[in-house]
């Protein structure tokens, strides 16, 4: 490229970026933007990482990207990209993408233990279909099952869920969110009775303290970061804490960081809950009009197999997997939770939603629950630096405390993954909405406790649209008679065609291929061999048991290498699609460039498969086993066939034609369509049908939520060139789309009641038993809970497994800037790759010195399940504390995950990848 | 070679002094700045994205720098990159390899 040609380029570049942030332009500027980008077409389109929503404008020119910029109409980032956002035009050109079909073969046939070989789509499809079918009818509907994802578009995840629980009849269908945000899910429903956040990221230009809790947000959120950043910088009153098990970016602006043990959060937020108490600060005119009480079981173990665990953990595992039937409480436990030190719990609230029990309290007796939790105790367990004086950790909770009860300061808490991927996530969720909800400091502008996301659509789809092996769409639940019903009326069902058993978490999943009641499993848009803790027993289960796998991938992931079957499958701007980020923000784009090869989109590979499934392979009696339900005979499910017939349902029809390509749906919704504006649609013109799924998709999805605060406006209204997402409930009014800022305040909210001010709506018609700190009641005393969310007592349990004298280390898993979760993507982009090559295992220099390492040894990480080789790192951007190791898990080269432990939280079923104990030693 | 746009921001009666020291970085052109806003737009030519973050870097440290994020990214450049892929790989292409990690 010549001198001129560059200088040319940049001024250009200058002119852009000044245009797009809202800065006036000259008119020479003007002019060489014109030319320089003559014959390209922008269009809005939405980053494809994290879970903040950022608008990306994509320009295109001859079938290919050719730049990209921040969007700056994008109310999320209002012209800004961070690193990993500049490269959602590069990671479709790995040299390693995948475009064709791959079979494992040995002589020209399918052989488990082949070498995988390129065969065509009909090849392909047709042995998965096979491989299904066959499973299926040995094993049942839940013998077969989706590892599912929140980077699924909205109408991907929809056909996914459609398929599995309408056309098979199957709820074993969980998304990687179960591992990301499924604690902060399950809080909002015990606490609100609907799921997400009130607020929305306005709230930072509201408020004046944004509190951190495990969430390093300026490497992982680094454009709400900017916004904080900028907040901090230009408002006087503005405060930012970060708390964190290890001091990261994050602390660089923080005005106090707190560096606190694993489990620790636990015990701070019980301390400040005591302290608003204590100090008189409890907002009593909110609390007693908008909340109530309330507790729960403690015995519910910490999400190992409930039985015959020792039939696969090795001896070592058993050491910490035998909490899972038998607890011995510690001394800060007996504290804590008013026990005896050494008294053996026996964990008897371990199965389905025993967990998840509670009960109402009263304020005295909640008051009496957090009067242990003063500075001595909460110090004791939660102060994380073991170089740090006790008087300094002191000091810094009491100003903890008192942000939260200044009645004059606005206070926003944010967090992902430190409270999420916890063994007690629910409750430390709970907790925070505790404090929230105590000084009345919830869903107004700049006061909230907001939980940030790490996917896409993590919200969007595998919330909303309800991916998870327990929901329908729109917070409905499989095991609730109502929300069958409705859901069987929607998608034009037979009745009891929706199975009422849970299905298969994502976890479970994985222990049930080990143990082989599931032998045939897909992967869509996600890399459960990489991202599931206790790897070693997960891979033996792929490769070593009768089953079949199938993923689906652009790139050969470590889930490609243990498949049996690998599908080329289409990525971001290559389909159709909507994501919904972690303020209800649902966004939308169109197809930009053509797939390479013969790569599809992951809903043509569903709507593929439903085509060659025909509705009597699959509504005839199944059996479930434990199946144990209200009109379903024990363990079994009743034919339909004969409803269906009734209903116009051939047995001989396809699962395709009866759900999803209906006459209905190619009438109503043709392809092509005015909204394309000349962009193509692979899957429509692959399909040949004449029909649109992705609009006929939103637009049957749409029905679940309309009515019910969930509220989507039409599939065209996002599409039209002035909307950026809309956040919902979105309700017409006078005639046009109005979007909801902030949820449960009457000001914003049209599903509040008139004249309530606050009004919990989610929990409206329930009621809760009273009980007492211990156990529920006799039934005989109920509250009524209409309109009020519950505040929870929870308290401080230590972590299952603890460093010893042998396992010595604790630790702590999780992500860097440049790379995004598996780096199954960004580490195709060179540059990136560049950055940060392999992962390293931050440590303490002085814990370093003292086992005789140095920066840059290769050393293994070994726990109890497995070991790991890498590199050491003692300076650099995160600072661990001595006694914590740090290793982000997107390198397959460094699979961390072998290493981790697998134990969820009970009530989410979200494992913990922030705490295990391991030793280290030169390799 | 990678050209972004960036977006700085300076404390409005400081923006000459950040300019200033924008100019003295290597690989960095100033473009446009607005006194009132504290507003500044540069353009950064690095050779990785090593050196692009790092070159950030430098600048959220300077003196009176409030933030400094990317705007746009030029990415027609790697039309060579994009050219050298295996036709296979290329929009519309048909395929028929086998990547080498997926026979370990």
């Amino acid at each position: 490229m010549g001198l001129t040609r560059r200088d040319f380029l940049k001024t250009s570049i200058a002119a852009s970026t000044a245009a797009t942030v809202g800065m006036p332009l000259s008119k020479s500027a003007e002019a060489a933007v014109k030319q320089a980008e003559a014959g390209w077409q922008w269009d809005k389109a939405v980053c494809r990482f994290c879970g903040t929503g950022c608008g990306i404008m994509v320009a295109t020119q001859g079938g290919k990207i050719v730049a990209t910029k921040g969007d700056p109409d994008a109310p999320v980032n209002r012209g800004l990209n961070c690193v990993k956002g500049y490269f959602n035009g590069k990671i479709m050109y790995g040299a390693d993408r995948l475009t064709q079909p791959l079979l494992r073969m040995t002589d020209g046939k399918f052989d488990k233990k082949g070498k995988f070989v390129p065969v065509s789509w009909g090849q392909a499809l047709d042995i998965m279909v096979e491989k299904f079918m066959a499973a299926y009818k040995e094993k049942g509907p839940h013998g077969i099952g989706l590892f599912g994802s929140g980077q699924w578009t909205v109408p991907e995840g929809y056909v996914a869920a459609k398929l599995w629980k309408a056309g098979f009849r199957s709820n074993s269908i969980d998304p990687n969110a179960r591992h990301c945000m499924a604690s902060a899910v399950a809080a909002f429903m015990q606490t609100f009775g609907i799921d997400e956040p009130a607020g929305n990221y306005d709230d930072i230009e509201h408020t004046d303290t944004a509190v951190l809790w495990g969430a390093n947000m300026a490497e992982m959120h680094p454009i709400l970061w900017s916004r904080i950043t900028n907040r901090r910088l230009t408002h006087k009153n503005m405060v930012v804490v970060n708390l964190s098990t290890y001091a990261n970016m994050s602390s660089d602006i923080a005005d106090i960081e707190i560096v606190f043990a694993p489990s620790g959060d636990l015990a701070i937020q019980n301390y400040i809950a005591r302290e608003i108490i204590k100090r008189g600060a409890v907002n009593k005119a909110f609390v007693d009009k908008h909340a109530v009480f309330a507790t729960g079981p403690y015995d519910i173990g910490y999400g190992f197999r409930p039985a015959k665990a020792d039939q696969f953990a090795s001896a070592k595992e058993m050491e910490v997997v035998k909490n899972e039937q038998e607890h011995v409480i510690d001394k800060w436990e007996a504290i804590a939770q008013r026990k005896k030190e050494g008294e053996v719990v026996k964990q008897t609230n371990i199965l389905g939603p025993k967990p998840a029990a509670d009960w109402a309290i009263s304020f005295e007796d909640f008051a009496r629950a957090l009067e242990p939790y003063d500075a001595d105790f909460t110090t004791a367990v939660a102060k994380g630096d073991p170089d740090e004086s006790d008087a300094s950790f002191k000091a810094k909770l009491q100003k903890l405390a008192d942000l939260y009860i200044d009645p004059k300061r606005k206070v926003v808490s944010y967090w992902t993954m430190g409270f999420n991927q916890h063994q007690r996530g629910t409750w430390v969720n709970e907790q925070c909405y505790m404090n929230h909800l105590l000084v009345g400091k919830q869903s107004m502008p700049g006061n909230g406790a907001f939980s940030l996301t790490g996917q896409p659509s993590a919200c969007g789809t595998a919330r909303e649209v309800g991916t998870f092996a327990h929901r329908l769409p729109a917070d409905m639940v499989v095991n609730v008679k109502k929300h069958r019903d409705l859901s069987e009326k929607i998608w034009k069902l037979p009745e009891n065609t929706l199975n009422p058993q849970l299905g298969s978490h994502y976890v479970k999943i994985m222990r049930d291929l080990e143990d082989g009641s599931i032998k045939w499993a897909m992967v869509q848009v996600n890399n459960p061999w990489q991202n599931t803790a206790n790897l070693n027993h997960w891979i033996k289960g792929a490769r070593e048991m009768d089953n079949f796998i199938v993923c689906c991938d652009a790139y050969p992931t470590v889930s490609a290498k243990v498949a049996d079957l690998v599908l080329p499958a289409a990525m971001i701007y290559e389909k159709w699609g909507f994501y919904g980020n972690a303020e209800r923000r649902t966004q939308c784009w169109r197809q930009q460039v053509p797939p390479p090869g013969q790569a599809k989109g992951d809903m043509w590979i569903l709507l593929e498969m439903a085509k060659r499934i025909k509705i009597k392979d699959v509504w005839g009696e199944q059996k479930i086993p434990g199946l144990k339900a209200e009109g379903f005979e024990d363990g079994k499910l009743p034919s339909v066939l004969d409803a269906g017939k009734a209903m116009g349902y051939n047995p001989e029809m396809s699962l395709y034609e009866a759900l999803f390509a209906t006459k209905e749906n190619k009438q109503a919704f043709k392809w092509p369509d005015a909204v394309a504006k000349g962009h193509g649609n692979h899957i429509a013109e692959t399909l040949k049908d004449g029909w649109f799924p992705e609009k006929a998709m939103f637009e049957e999805y749409r029905k679940f939520g309309t009515g019910k605060a969930h509220d989507l406006a039409p599939f065209d209204h996002y599409y039209e060139d002035h909307v950026r997402g809309l956040k919902w409930p979105v309700v017409q009014k006078d005639g046009k789309w109005v979007e909801t800022g902030w949820r449960f305040n009457e000001q914003y909210d049209p599903y509040c009641k008139k004249g309530s001010g606050i009004d919990f709506y989610g929990n409206n018609g329930k009621a809760m038993v009273m009980g007492d700190l211990d156990k529920p009641g006799d039934g005989s005393k109920k509250v009524d809970i209409s309109g009020r969310a519950k505040i929870y007592f929870r308290p401080y349990a230590s972590p299952v497994e603890q460093p010893d004298k042998e396992f010595n280390l604790w630790l702590c898993t999780g992500r860097v800037l440049e790379h995004w979760h598996s780096g199954s993507m960004t580490r195709r982009v060179p540059e990136l790759h560049r950055a940060v090559p392999a992962a390293v295992c931050w440590m303490h220099p002085k814990d370093a010195e003292s086992r005789g390492l140095k920066r840059n040894d290769l050393i293994w990480v070994e726990s109890r399940r497995g070991k790991v080789k890498v590199r050491v790192e003692t300076g650099g951007r995160n600072k661990v504390p001595r006694g914590l190791l740090y290793v982000p898990w997107f390198d397959e080269g460094v699979l961390i995950n072998k290493v981790t432990l697998d134990s969820t939280c009970p009530i989410s079923k979200e494992t913990d990848f922030k705490k295990c104990s391991v030793k280290v030693y030169k390799a | 070679m990678n050209l972004s746009g960036i977006l700085v921001v300076s404390k409005p009666e400081r923006t000459a002094e950040v300019v200033a020291s924008l100019a003295g970085l290597q690989g960095i052109e100033v473009h446009q700045s607005d006194p009132a806003s504290g507003r500044i737009i540069v353009v950064q030519e690095a050779a990785d994205i090593h050196a692009e973050l790092d070159a950030i870097k430098r600048i959220k440290v300077l003196p009176h720098v409030v933030m400094a994020e990317m705007v746009y990214h030029y990415i027609a450049e790697d039309e060579q990159v994009y050219e050298a892929l295996p036709p296979e790989l290329q929009a519309g292409g048909e395929a028929c390899f086998v990547p080498k990690d997926l026979q370990d």
